[in-house]
């Protein structure tokens, strides 16, 4: 894994992790991303401690965020990003399969960049993904302090 | 007359006539006392306090014991000559005057005995009642405490089916695609065949766990109730199905709708549902017919109806009809995961009415269901 990375995707579920891998692949995206595995590595990582203890201390231009997580939960990493000045401009994207409106709320109040119920159908779930990956990593011009791209 | 409760202590024979010999002693013996110091005229009330109080105490026999007492004990020692229990003739009237009194005193006496009886038995009552509902309020408390966890319960449990079951159907459906990719040139028709299979049932599996999800949000989801135009939300269902309905001849005959009081969303999911219903099971006719319209039998109810010229299906099944996951066709000519009607009937279940539906095999179908005007019913 490398220590650097545009893309911080927070998934327990390695099989998610893969299937989103391989979507980001198509775009050589998956090069950029760090994978969190739950909700403390996430935490870790921003914080630069830990085994991210020696990582640069620019911040990822994205997150990728699920919600149900082992540990730290994703709702509770999203207020910890959006209460942290250093980190609140961190674009996050919930990536989920709560299709719940409750979460759905909770996350915009906290103040979520977007939220993508994760699509059962695999085609649209690689589409969702690869436009995620676009989108933040390469179309959108991501806030000061963040990782130059390669 | 009824019996009257008296005091435990005054319950036997012996205690009560014994009340009225002492009670009548004891008025003799401050009769006495007072007429030593030469005070007379108090005697006389002396005595009917004595029969009163053996009255109130010990009932009425005891009561009439302790007039005739008091008489006698007014005779001997009271009225000319003292000392003997001869009555002088114009002391006859004297005396019925004093008997009718202490009767009289005697029956007042009673009655008030009565009349405190019953309010103390109401009293009674009373504190039983509201010791009976407060036990009754605190066991509603705590069923509608245990509805509550229940309620949670049920919310985590769908919680954890919506994120939970989707993911390894993903996971299915995500790695036999990326298997078919990889492995297309060398598996044979067979294994392409087997991965599609799998390909489709996770697909299938998939649109039931949403299905289910969505029909249990209904459960749970609070209605917002306005004034609904029906017409209008038949309208929209009909747009809304446009692609179905796309290159069919369909004769449609909307009737006259009125406004109803409900949810809108999902008064329209009903008639999106029986609507695409009767679009969807009316495929194999080259002329279709559906008319959607209202009757209105009651003053307070509005009753629906979608009438198709469809495949219909045979009565006898008609109760599984509403079932959740129910279907009458075989999935290759009718697709659909059975969902529609179960949803249907529990939204207008939250409505205060019910639905139905009447057919015949290859005759076409009727749904009704109907909405209380007022909706005050809110289940």
């Amino acid at each position: 894994m490398s220590a650097f990375g545009r893309i911080l995707l927070v998934e327990d579920d390695p099989k998610d992790v893969e299937l989103t891998l391989t979507a980001l692949d198509d775009y050589k995206l998956a090069n950029e991303v760090v994978v969190a595995r739950d909700g403390e590595e996430a935490l870790d990582y921003l914080y630069c401690r830990g085994k991210f203890q020696t990582r640069s201390n620019d911040n990822p231009a994205v997150l990728l965020l699920d919600l149900k997580l082992p540990k730290v939960d994703g709702l509770e990493v999203l207020q910890q990003i959006k209460s942290d000045e250093k980190f609140k401009m961190i674009p996050v994207v919930v990536l989920t399969s709560s299709h719940e409106e409750n979460d759905m709320v909770t996350s915009y109040k906290l103040g979520v960049n977007a939220y993508v119920v994760k699509p059962v159908d695999f085609h649209e779930f690689v589409n969702a993904v690869k436009e995620l990956g676009v989108f933040w990593a390469l179309i959108n011009e991501p806030p000061p302090g963040s990782i130059k791209k390669n | 007359m009824r019996s009257l409760n008296f005091p435990s202590a005054m319950r036997s024979a012996i205690q009560r006539y014994g009340l009225a010999v002492l009670s009548v002693s004891v008025a003799l013996g401050l009769a006495l006392l007072v007429v030593r110091f030469n005070i007379h005229g108090v005697e006389f009330p002396l005595f009917l306090f004595a029969i009163a109080l053996t009255v109130w105490y010990a009932g009425t026999k005891p009561g009439i014991v302790a007039v005739v007492l008091s008489s006698f004990a007014f005779n001997y020692y009271f009225t000319e000559p003292f000392y003997t229990l001869y009555v002088t003739a114009a002391d006859v009237p004297y005396y019925i005057v004093f008997i009718l009194f202490a009767s009289l005193v005697a029956w007042f006496s009673t009655v008030r005995r009565r009349v405190e009886q019953d309010l103390l038995q109401s009293r009674d009552d009373l504190e039983k009642e509201v010791i009976q509902r407060r036990v009754l309020n605190e066991e509603l408390a705590k069923r509608s405490e245990e509805l509550q966890a229940i309620n949670k319960e049920l919310e985590a449990f769908a919680y954890s089916v919506s994120h939970d079951l989707r993911a390894p159907i993903r996971h299915i459906s995500g790695f036999t695609e990326l298997l078919q990719k990889n492995v297309a040139t060398v598996v044979n028709d067979r294994g392409q065949r087997h991965m599609s299979m799998i390909l489709e049932s996770a697909k299938r599996m998939g649109n039931l766990i949403d299905d289910l999800l969505a029909f249990s949000r209904i459960g749970r989801a609070e209605t917002h109730k306005t004034m609904v135009s029906l017409q209008q939300l038949v309208q929209e269902a009909q747009s809304e199905l446009v692609q179905e309905t796309e290159g069919r001849d369909i004769n449609w005959k909307v009737g006259k709708l009125p406004a109803c009081y409900g949810d809108r969303s999902m008064l329209r999911l009903v008639l999106v549902n029986l609507i695409s219903n009767a679009v969807k099971f009316t495929r194999t006719r080259p002329q279709t017919e559906i008319e959607i319209g209202s009757t209105n039998h009651k003053p307070d109810q509005i009753v629906m109806f979608i009438k198709d010229n469809g495949v219909g299906f045979d009565m006898k099944y008609v109760n599984k009809l509403f079932g959740v996951f129910q279907r009458l066709h075989a999935p290759e000519a009718f697709e659909g995961t059975g969902i529609g009607l179960a949803t249907v009937q529990r939204i207008v279940h939250r409505h205060g009415g019910r639905a139905w539906a009447e057919a015949a095999l290859d005759k076409g179908a009727t749904f009704y269901f109907s909405l209380s005007k007022s909706g005050e019913r809110d289940l």
